[in-house]
């Protein structure tokens, strides 16, 4: 079961927003870690579907966090205390911790966007949208692309039914999930490529690329308060930004 | 109201389809565009919904009327760009398959109906009764509430078919409409055509074969091999000897060899469900967990075939999706050959039932033909040579030797529909169940379908089959059983 919703999607994806752009201005390895702990975490294990949200993660990290492990802490030009000398790369004090807070920045950037957008009520965003007057185009570049995420994990989940009604044998293990996942993803792949026009079309057909206003079927669950809400936010997070870039700079 | 001038249609480098068709629809109207598979009857119907395929690289060249107003193509890369969004308003357009018309934006089938006119601005109050309007008509107020991902074939069809109602276009264009839906269902989308029509609107259904009723004064254009053969009133249409062009007609019993004539059961028994009961977890709106099937038993023999009959929804796809474990029984037990399936992996059980989806594009993923058709023989333990060799013998046997090397998606439905049949014959399991295998089939495909199926039966196999087609599952099945509410009922008709 999901969790109850009680922020309107459009405050939940412009707080996930927010938060990506304050961990990049604030560029250091413990508020990154602070957010990551008790945010993202959380986040993610109240989130209804922590198992899937965890595996997407580590998914779409793991890679960058092994490649930037690699690459800092055996190449980190800077780097002057060496821990092992292995001729050509040395391995610095220096490139460790380099690589650990861009892993850190990472894992915060993958858990932050991925569990808002794997638990985000698409229809519910859209209808916010609608109900806001958003420019029309925005309407249609967002909810083609939020759309895509529920339409990848179908397809997805339909392509290892097939697989399995052929004869792939799914074990019941976090390894045997992630090589299911990986022999899913080729067709996958192939699979949206075809389904990319075909979609266009469709929604063209169905009259999703018009011009006009568009109206909503849905009631609009957005209030007031929630609107003031992302406008403090904002506002906060841009006056924010800017002094914590800013006051080194003048006070020197 | 709407006219097409085709001189010709011509995918990357297929053969040229749609050469000399002309087709002009007006208001009211109703005409069927039958045609056996290739005969570029879905080509048609996208171009009378404005794709004309330029942005795949197709080459279109002839012209479309729609209100006076005249497009010509001559397939050069300068030809006019069909607005889509423009062109939706007047021309509404249900392609075939129903998942691939889904639009990801909505949570419930209310909004999924609501989905086309919202987008061209239809305000709210309005909205909300034109909703329960196309609902009504077509029996879906129970399932407004639901999750369109989590309906039955024939639900989600209706579904799909009330989107495009909703829109109230001047020109409806359906591509295989009834195709999985039950007696009753048909004739709902049948009638609420009608009532489009009274109002005016011009209607095109695409069919593989001729109807069996259509309303009064309907018009048959048929189509062979991407030309017009025939173009006049379908009472007419039924004696042109249109069976030459692999048009049959809706509803014929399938022509099988007498020599072919199913044994019945004779063996031991391959399948045992017993007392089997299951639910879907629910959704999340729906909170009601209500029992999909109860109580099912159901026995399946060598050599035996097994029609599975019941109204959409009644839990036929649920119950055969138990027989390979994609679902499992939350009460009772269903056994193979006299195993009870437990917690085996579902993959294991591949090499002893195979099994065809309601919607062939769920199941095939594959980047060739003959990979797709091997996936099956090598993943249950063949040699690479082996399964490949296993793989093309099954292909011939659907005819569809030539097509190895072709992409699955590049095919045709009725192709499509033949790869996944021959990717279960290659792997060679004793239990074939097959979901809806005749939906959608065209004449020489259904007939194909039914030697396919006896004959395996004779070898000692065991088929049940999920379907609406009484006529096929009276020629083929040795007994049918009734599933209403997910619930076994006595059979009422011991003759089939
Ligand atoms: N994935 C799912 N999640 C939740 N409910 C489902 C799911 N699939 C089907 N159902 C529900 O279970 C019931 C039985 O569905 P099922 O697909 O077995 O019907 P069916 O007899 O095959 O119908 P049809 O003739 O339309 O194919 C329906 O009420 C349907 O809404
Ligand atoms: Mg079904």
């Amino acid at each position: 079961m999901r969790r109850r919703r009680i922020y309107n999607p459009l405050t939940e994806l412009l707080a996930a927003v927010l938060l990506v752009v304050l961990v990049l201005v604030v560029n250091r390895w413990e508020f990154s870690l602070a957010v990551l702990v008790l945010v993202v975490v959380p986040a993610v294990v109240s989130s209804g579907r922590p198992r899937q949200i965890g595996l997407a993660v580590a998914v779409v990290a793991g890679p960058l966090l092994l490649s930037s492990l690699l690459l800092h802490g055996l190449f980190y030009p800077e780097g002057s205390t060496v821990l092992a000398d292995l001729g050509p790369a040395r391995v610095t004090a220096e490139g460790l911790s380099f690589a650990a807070l861009m892993g850190l920045r990472m894992s915060v950037f993958t858990g932050v966007l991925l569990t808002a957008a794997m638990t985000l009520e698409v229809p519910e965003l859209l209808a916010t949208m609608t109900h806001r007057g958003w420019n029309r185009k925005l309407v249609f570049v967002v909810g083609s692309a939020v759309g895509l995420i529920p339409h990848v994990a179908l397809r997805a989940r339909q392509i290892t039914r097939a697989q399995q009604a052929r004869g792939l044998v799914v074990g019941r293990g976090p390894l045997a999930r992630l090589r299911a996942l990986l022999t899913v993803t080729t067709p996958l792949v192939i699979g949206l490529l075809v389904d990319a026009s075909e979609r266009n079309h469709m929604l063209g057909a169905r009259g999703f690329s018009s011009t006009v206003a568009r109206t909503s079927y849905l009631p609009d669950t957005d209030t007031p308060g929630q609107r003031i809400a992302r406008r403090v936010m904002l506002a906060v997070t841009a006056v924010f930004s800017t002094a914590w870039l800013i006051l080194p700079v003048v006070t020197g | 109201m709407i006219s097409i001038e085709s001189t010709s249609f011509a995918y990357d480098d297929g053969a040229p389809l749609l050469v000399g068709v002309t087709l002009a629809v007006q208001p009211g109207e109703y005409v069927v565009v039958a045609g056996a598979s290739a005969s570029g009857k879905t080509t048609l119907a996208r171009l009378l919904a404005g794709q004309t395929g330029a942005d795949a690289g197709a080459v279109f060249r002839g012209a479309v009327t729609l209100d006076g107003e005249t497009i010509r193509f001559d397939g050069a890369p300068t030809d006019p760009r069909i607005d889509p969004a423009a062109w939706s308003a007047r021309v509404g357009f249900v392609a075939q398959g129903a998942w691939g018309q889904l639009s990801m934006m909505s949570a419930s089938v209310g909004e999924e109906i609501a989905f086309g006119p919202s987008n061209l601005g239809v305000p709210t109050d309005q909205l909300r009764s034109l909703v329960a309007d196309v609902a009504a008509a077509l029996t879906l107020t129970p399932l407004l509430n639901h999750d369109p991902r989590r309906l039955s074939g024939g639900q989600l069809q209706r579904t799909v078919i009330a989107a495009a109602m909703a829109q109230r276009p001047a020109v409806l264009v359906l591509d295989e409409p009834f195709q999985g839906l039950d007696d009753d269902s048909a004739q709902d989308v049948a009638d609420a055509l009608e009532v489009l029509r009274g109002a005016g609107t011009a209607i095109v259904v695409c069919e593989p074969m001729l109807p069996r009723a259509a309303p009064e004064g309907a018009r048959v254009l048929a189509l062979a091999d991407g030309r017009p053969v025939f173009d006049g009133l379908l009472t007419d249409a039924r004696g042109a000897g249109l069976r030459r062009y692999g048009i049959g007609t809706a509803g014929d019993p399938p022509r099988l060899d007498p020599a072919s004539d199913p044994t019945g059961p004779h063996g031991r028994e391959l399948v045992t469900l017993r007392g089997v009961g299951f639910s879907y977890p629910s959704g999340r709106r729906g909170d009601d967990r209500s029992a999909c099937l109860a109580g099912v038993d159901l026995s399946l023999h060598a050599g035996e075939i097994v029609a599975l009959r019941g109204s959409n929804g009644s839990g036929k796809s649920t119950l055969l999706q138990h027989l390979n474990g994609l679902c499992r029984a939350d009460a009772g037990s269903v056994s193979l050959a006299g195993v009870p399936i437990l917690r085996q992996p579902t993959g294991a059980l591949a090499a002893c039932v195979g099994f065809l989806f309601q919607d062939t594009d769920q199941q095939l993923f594959e980047r060739t033909v003959l990979r797709e058709v091997s996936y099956g023989p090598f993943a249950a333990g063949h040699r690479r040579d082996d399964a490949v060799r296993r793989a093309s013998e099954a292909l011939e046997r659907v005819g569809l030797g030539a097509l190895e090397e072709a992409h699955p998606y590049e095919l045709g439905f009725v192709q499509r529909r033949l790869v996944a049949l021959a990717s279960i014959i290659a792997t060679g399991p004793a239990v074939w169940a097959l979901d809806e295998p005749t939906a959608g089939l065209d004449d020489p495909a259904r007939t194909l379908l039914a030697a396919l199926v006896t004959a395996h039966a004779r070898g000692g196999g065991a088929v049940v089959l999920a379907t609406h087609d009484e006529a096929f599952a009276r020629a083929v099945a040795h007994r049918s059983v009734r599933l209403e509410g997910g619930r076994i009922m006595p059979e009422d008709h011991p003759s089939v």
